[in-house]
């Protein structure tokens, strides 16, 4: 695996710099419990912005994860609050967010519609026709062992701290040496040259919504044990956060190259802002402008380094 | 005019009993109410150049996608070795044997070569995993393979143009393909690039390889070609030994007539000098210290080596880069442009090269298109767009320029490329300019609408225009300049007068051998 | 432009097919009054996707207007309140900040070549966080002339809303600058490619200037007029309307690559959403079907539009025809549904006459209110009352007026409201009553002539300072403690905690409040605050939670964190406490019976209605409530009950 740096280092840069100041000027932001609440509070965006790098990468764009995150949230917590055992739950909930990413990558895939129209419909229809089923009433009165998978506290953080690791580390594995992988990288760069080449196109991007699906409906079970019930609405507006933390990793949006070293590093970024924010004694009402400012100053930086690059080229 | 290449080892004589390898027999292809193929008959014999030529349009693009299986056939068969290709796909085409080289490169601009490479000949479950040592090792001794001198781990979206074609090639060979398909191959070559092809091919075919070979220049295939098809309208008109036609049969052939003076050269009187540029240079395009005068009713010919700078010349004198130093002068008076609007305002045009991206809007009409630098024509003082006025421009354009169109509303992707290339001409001309700078405007177009070019180039000259014109074939360019300017590395390194120029001359200096 | 035409006479069919099924099942649809009202409603949106439309033409988009109008409304509010400018400059500011913004998209869109899509992804962010930090999220500003808020409620003529001049002078300007200008064709020629459009000699960069700029323009403009139609200004205005906006102009039929659209399509596919949800109020259907027939008409029309575009399939066939066909049996299977679902319902004599009583919460999707309609539901059935109950899904002082609107459109008997903004719907309240409607507000009030009766289950005060009063209970009166609220300009949350800083500067020297964090009613970020909180400020040994899913979210952080020394309290169901109280980590949840709340705010309206309720009473019969105190126009409810470990488990909601 590369490890050249070259579009990862602002965020890197940031990130180090944002951790410095902390040192200094709030040094327990270091403790154990914090870094590991830290954490755990991020591992659901971990997980949905690895899916959103391969969807930028295939050059488009997902806005409904948000949505399908709190639909699998309610079914996780249904299906077992129904008798469903402990063990199949997590797979009918995984099940679950690939059919419904699995309908993104119909009506992209097949029916060719643009992704930003068909996941701004989605977003739409899941989240309202959940309202609409549930009323809004949370799952309530599951049993004892849903909460850490009936691990106990500690156990059960470490379990979903590095289940959400591993499997974010073998995505990106995969991303760089398995050749189903690679085929969407190739995609993404030129679809029609892509088609020439003899792949699938159009299962390979269809493949990558359901994947989108799939990953979303794990974040969602891991970040649901971390609790003894199921709000109505959870998953609020994690599709900006993703797809913030993926452009700001360093992925452009064109399409075609990606890295999930960057996504991991954004992820860790914009995770840590809310938080810091509190322990540097910082208005908590700037976390949405601050938010803002490091996306726009990450497409001004990459935007310039583009320019100078075309300049040498040309010379 | 003939001019020499570096020439390859002379080809092996013809094998008539050789092998056929690939054969198409009766193939038919319709797309909507267009015919493309009426019942093409085309075989290929291993260890041949098959050379295949025919106007734009004459379905060489499609026979070749059939081929490869980028499209299906409406009747008629493929056969690989007496046995009939079913259902063919890209896919399986490569799995056959079959390569392809088309003349736009199509690797992957993000992907490294050596992956570009891999994707063309790997096959195997998609859950298999990739070894990226062999893929490199793979890419670095095909790279040396063809002459290139490129990094395996470099984005190929960074490679130049003919570094972009050599992998291509790489990849066809790696692909130890049976077949190999070129269309126009040399379109984007320099000649020492193009000297390279020809070497690589000679060593194919003498392996056995079977080799299509489409190209407009005819030089190229008298010096590789063992066979020729000629296709017209649909259908493969003749098939015969290279050795066994001359030039003039082969435009006859194509063309269906005889054509007389492919290069009507207009005599002219030229008035004062119109166009001036002292010492333009511009650093992000490559352009250093640029001097040339254009008269009155003058085609300025400007030759050189693909990258030789000259697109990029006209780039910067038409305002789409920055210029750093320098002076340009039009009808004696400083000219400053800053951007394509003020070029055009000051009375410039700019014909350019990449005709489909460049030239012209495919997915708007003939009518925008051709209006399209014109606007404060077809609008009033506020800005308002008058349809009537609109029409009738495009209509008056569309009938001197002989653009064949059911009307100024066809959208101009649903042009042939000759057409295509008329209506820019009629956006530019619409401009009353008073320089024109045309960039390979004969690139891909057939005989017969170069030859209505060239009528028209001519036409603009005797009514005073100022003309440069870029171009690749020395045959062009000697034929339709009454002085030729030469570039080589972003500098002009000489002009010559019509009668001093010749090939050779060009092309020394183009490589840069001073005189 | 062919399948544009198409698309627009396919929305025409289908605004057609609407208005007949909504003339069917929707009370008071077809008429001049609602119209108009319809119309008074799009100004703001429209105003958007109209900017919005040569955006998308020009192949880029604009997330961020929605942003734009939230922060060019704080920047009117704060000049006019605060700084104390006229009206008229207030608007001139709010307006240079509109273009200012739109300037910041079009530079780093236009000269740094950056993707539209991240650079207003990156300005939604920002404008909406710089109208927030302005105000602190909190600050509404309200109480703007009548002279003003005439621009936004009131009418030209006695029937046309003021700001419709303003909607028709819109679609006019970027009618002729789209679609009969030089700039308009270049922004076409640039939608499709714009290197070919540069290589023609059109002006790129100044072109999507322009568009840009105007887009922030519209944004700006659509901020003032939102102020003037809701009579307030706070920082949460626009939210969403990005997306409705762009909605409208894809179903409008204009490509989102780029290259092709027109105003009509976009003015169409505003018509087919705003009708769509109106018509939907006035028949009655909870406000989360028009976000689904929304989402799925958005699909279908891509998806055929996409269909037909296919070679084959276009010329052979007869798209409007199957339009038609499929309008007309969507209209059939709507109206039956409609009716056979509408039919049920007891006729209970003895109740008194059937009346109908439209009940809204401040926000659907909050188990506080979820609980409270259970009570309601219990009236209805009892009561003999036809309920409507419905609301925004989150917090929208907006999306609450048009509901009542809709209600007054449709006549209904009475009107209920817990109100989010009081100024803001006071307006609406008062026209509901000079039409004959009575209204009550419950849990949170309006304007004191703006309703017949105020159900008071505890008033702010009393609230605010309860939660003190424990809080300096369970600490010996001295130490540090934390709250977290529900979203930062939640009006009732602020309220409360004005409250509470009032109480503590009165009696509780030695008690100190050291943070107050927002949990946006997300139980998840509710827990992470808390969290936050616990690290930050170790001394803290109190978080007051008082939005109702963040009591539980900061219950479960107290138990994972192991710390025994915090304590929580909160504003909360005791349903959602009960594990905490009993764990210890949760002392108190204070509350009152929502079912009770519930069940008065129909049976007070219903008796209104009724007439067995008049203006003047002490006391009026509820139902199972049996006799209810009234003081003044106030119907107390009771008194906030505690909930803790002895008494939790006798409650059930």
């Amino acid at each position: 695996m590369k490890l050249s740096l070259d579009r990862e280092w602002p965020a890197l840069a940031a990130l180090v710099v944002l951790y410095i100041f902390l040192a200094i000027a709030a040094p327990n932001f270091y403790h154990f419990d914090n870094l590991r609440d830290l954490a755990l509070a991020n591992v659901s965006l971990l997980l949905v912005a690895a899916g959103m790098t391969l969807i930028i990468v295939i050059a488009q764009i997902d806005i409904s994860v948000g949505s399908l995150f709190a639909v699998v949230s309610v079914a996780f917590g249904a299906l077992i609050k129904a008798g469903l055992p402990l063990l199949l739950a997590p797979f009918a909930a995984l099940l679950i967010g690939a059919a419904l990413g699995a309908m993104n990558g119909a009506l992209i895939s097949y029916v060719r519609a643009p992704s930003i129209v068909v996941t701004l419909a989605t977003m739409i229809v899941w989240r309202e026709s959940l309202r609409w089923s549930t009323g809004g009433a949370w799952v309530e009165d599951l049993p004892k062992n849903f909460q850490w998978f009936g691990f106990g506290q500690h156990i059960g953080q470490a379990v979903i701290v590095s289940s959400a690791l591993i499997l974010f580390g073998v995505f990106w594995w995969a991303s760089e040496n398995v050749s189903a992988f690679r085929a969407i990288y190739a995609t993404g760069s030129d679809a029609e040259a892509a088609r020439l080449a003899g792949i699938p196109v159009k299962q390979v991007l269809f493949a990558v919504f359901v994947l989108m699906g799939a990953l979303t409906g794990v974040a969602a079970v891991l970040n649901a044990v971390r609790f003894s019930d199921v709000p109505a609405n959870s998953g609020m507006n994690l599709e900006l956060k993703a797809i913030a933390a993926v452009v700001v990793g360093g992925t452009p949006i064109t399409g075609g190259r990606g890295s999930l070293l960057g996504t991991f590093i954004g992820v860790l970024l914009l995770g840590s802002i809310a938080p810091a924010l509190t322990f540097l004694g910082i208005n908590p009402y700037w976390e949405k402008a601050i938010q803002g400012a490091i996306i726009l100053a990450t497409v001004l930086f990459d935007a310039l380094r583009s320019h100078r690059e075309r300049r040498l080229a040309l010379a | 005019m003939e001019y020499t290449r570096r020439l390859p080892p002379t080809k092996t004589s013809d094998a008539p009993f050789s092998p056929v390898i690939l054969e198409a027999r009766q193939v038919r292809k319709s797309f909507g109410a267009v015919q493309a193929l009426k019942g093409v008959s085309f075989d290929l014999r291993a260890g041949e150049v098959h050379a295949l030529v025919g106007e734009n349009g004459a379905g060489k693009s499609t026979l070749i996608k059939i081929l490869t299986g980028a499209l299906q056939p409406d009747a008629g068969e493929l056969l690989l070795r007496g046995e009939r290709i079913v259902d063919n796909t890209p896919a399986k085409a490569r799995s056959l044997g079959i390569a392809v080289i088309y003349q736009q490169p199509a690797l992957f601009p993000d992907l490294t070569v050596a992956e570009n490479l891999a994707l063309a000949s790997e096959s195997g479950t998609p859950w298999r995993r990739v070894d990226w040592r062999l893929r490199r090792e793979t890419a670095a001794q095909l790279l040396a393979t063809v002459g290139a001198r490129l990094s395996p781990d470099a984005r190929a979206g960074t490679l130049s143009m003919p570094e972009q074609q050599m992998v291509e090639i790489a990849k066809a060979i790696h692909a130890n393909a049976q077949v190999l398909i070129m269309d126009e191959p040399t379109a984007s070559l320099g000649d020492q690039d193009a000297a390279n092809l020809f070497r690589l091919v000679s060593e194919l075919r003498a392996k056995g390889t079977a080799i299509v070979y489409i190209s407009h220049r005819f030089e190229e295939l008298f010096l590789l070609a063992n066979r020729v098809t000629v296709l017209r309208d649909g259908v493969s008109i003749q098939t015969c030994a290279m050795n066994d036609v001359t030039n003039a049969d082969l435009i006859r052939l194509m063309v269906g007539r005889e054509l007389d003076t492919v290069f009507p050269k207009h005599q002219t009187t030229l008035g004062d000098t119109a166009f001036e540029v002292r010492e333009l240079s511009c650093r992000s395009l490559g352009v250093k210290n640029a001097s040339l005068t254009i008269r009155r009713g003058e085609i300025l010919g400007l030759a050189g080596l693909v990258g030789s700078g000259r697109t990029q010349l006209a780039e910067a004198l038409f305002g789409l880069a920055p210029v750093d130093s320098g002076e340009v002068f039009l009808n004696g008076q400083p000219l400053k442009v800053n951007s394509p609007g003020d070029a055009v305002r000051a009375g410039l045009a700019y014909v350019p090269e990449d005709r489909r991206r460049h030239g012209v809007i495919l997915e708007l009409s003939i009518a925008a298109n051709s209006t399209m630098a014109s606007l404060g024509k077809i609008s009033n003082a506020s800005g308002f767009l008058n349809p009537a006025t609109e029409r009738q421009l495009a209509n008056d354009s569309i009938a001197t320029l002989g653009v064949k169109a059911p009307s100024a509303d066809t959208l101009t992707k649903n042009l042939s490329g000759g057409n295509q290339q008329k209506v820019a001409l009629a956006r530019w001309l619409m401009t009353d300019p008073k320089v024109l700078i045309l960039d390979e405007p004969t690139q891909g177009i057939d005989v017969g609408a170069k030859s209505e070019i060239y009528h028209l180039i001519g036409q603009l000259a005797a009514r005073g225009l100022a003309i440069l014109m870029i171009s690749s074939e020395t045959s062009e360019v000697l034929g339709l300049s009454d002085r030729v300017a030469v570039m080589s590395h972003g500098e002009i390194v000489g002009v010559l007068d019509r009668a001093e120029a010749t090939p050779q001359l060009i092309l020394e200096m183009a490589l840069g051998h001073s005189e | 432009m062919k399948t544009n035409r198409q698309q627009e006479w396919i929305l025409a069919a289908f605004i057609l097919a609407e208005i007949l099924l909504f003339s069917l099942t929707g009370r008071n649809f077809f008429s001049i009054t609602n119209f108009f009202e319809v119309i008074r409603l799009s100004v703001e949106l429209g105003l958007l996707a109209l900017a919005l439309t040569p955006v998308i033409v020009s192949g880029g988009i604009d997330l961020s207007v929605g942003s734009m109008m939230g922060l060019c409304t704080v920047t009117f509010g704060a000049l006019w309140s605060d700084a104390h400018f006229s009206i008229t400059v207030a608007i001139v500011a709010a307006l240079l900040v509109s273009l200012v913004g739109g300037f910041l998209n079009a530079a780093l869109i236009s000269k740094l070549r950056v993707s539209p899509l991240i650079v207003t992804l990156g300005t939604f962010s920002l404008f909406r966080g710089m109208a927030e930090g302005i105000t602190a999220g909190a600050r509404n500003y309200s109480g703007f002339p009548a002279s003003f808020l005439y621009l936004g409620q009131g009418y030209l003529g006695g029937i046309v809303p003021t700001q419709t001049i303003l909607l028709v002078i819109a679609i006019a300007g970027f009618y002729l600058l789209l679609q009969r200008t030089v700039i308009g064709r270049g922004l076409y020629a640039i939608g499709h490619s714009s290197e070919g459009a540069r290589y023609a000699a059109i002006p790129v960069a100044s072109r999507l200037v322009l568009v840009y700029v105007l887009s922030g323009l519209a944004a700006g403009l659509a901020a003032i007029v939102y102020v003037a139609h809701l009579g307030q200004a706070k920082s949460d205005a626009g939210t969403g309307y990005e997306l409705i906006a762009i909605t409208a102009v894809v179903l409008g039929g204009t490509s989102i690559f780029g290259g092709s659209g027109t105003i009509l399509g976009t003015c169409l596919g505003l018509a087919a959403i705003v009708v769509l949800q109106n018509g939907l109020r006035l028949s009655a259907w909870p406000t989360e079907v028009a976000g689904i027939s929304t989402g799925t008409l958005l699909i279908l029309t891509i998806a055929i539009e996409r269909w037909v575009n296919q070679e084959k399939v276009r010329k052979t066939t007869p798209i409007l025809q199957w339009s038609a066909v499929g309008a007309v049996a969507l209209v059939a299977a709507f109206a039956v549904f409609h009716f056979r679902s509408s039919s049920a319902g007891l006729t209970n004599t003895s109740a008194g006459k059937r009346v109908t009583v439209a009940v809204m919460p401040k926000a659907k999707g909050d188990p506080y209110f979820i609980s409270c309609k259970v009570g309601a539901e219990e009236a209805a059935a009892s009561l003999n009352v036809d309920l409507i109950w419905d609301g925004p899904t989150g917090l929208d002082a907006a999306k609450q007026n048009e509901l009542v609107q809709g209600w007054i459109t449709r006549h209904v008997d009475a009107i209920s409201v817990s109100v989010e903004n009081a100024p803001g719907i006071s307006t609406v309240l008062r026209e509901a009553r000079a039409q004959g409607i009575k209204v009550v507000t419950w849990d949170a009030d309006a304007e004191l002539d703006a309703r017949d009766y105020f159900i008071n289950q505890a008033t702010a005060q009393s609230i605010g300072f309860t939660l003190t009063d424990e809080a300096a209970r369970v600490m010996h009166n001295r130490g540090d403690f934390a709250i977290i609220t529900g979203a930062l300009s939640a009006a009732n949350q602020n309220l409360w905690m004005s409250f509470m800083r009032q109480r503590l500067a009165e009696k509780y020297p030695d008690l100190k409040l050291v943070a107050v964090r927002p949990s946006d009613d997300d139980r998840d970020k509710a827990f992470a605050e808390a969290q936050t909180l616990m690290k930050v400020y170790p001394k803290v040994k109190m978080l007051v939670a008082i939005s109702a899913p963040a009591v539980p979210g900061a219950g479960e952080a107290v138990r994972q964190s192991g710390r025994k020394d915090v304590q929580v309290i909160g504003l909360s169901l005791p349903n959602l406490c009960k594990p905490y109280v009993h764990g210890g980590e949760i002392e108190a949840v204070a509350l009152w019976n929502t079912k009770d709340l519930g069940y008065l705010a129909v049976a007070a309206p219903a008796a209104l209605a009724r007439g067995t309720l008049q203006a003047g009473a002490t006391s009026f019969h509820a139902g199972r409530l049996g006799n209810v105190e009234i003081k003044g126009s106030d119907i107390i409810l009771g008194a906030p009950l505690l909930f803790r470990k002895d008494n939790i488990d006798q409650f059930n909601f």
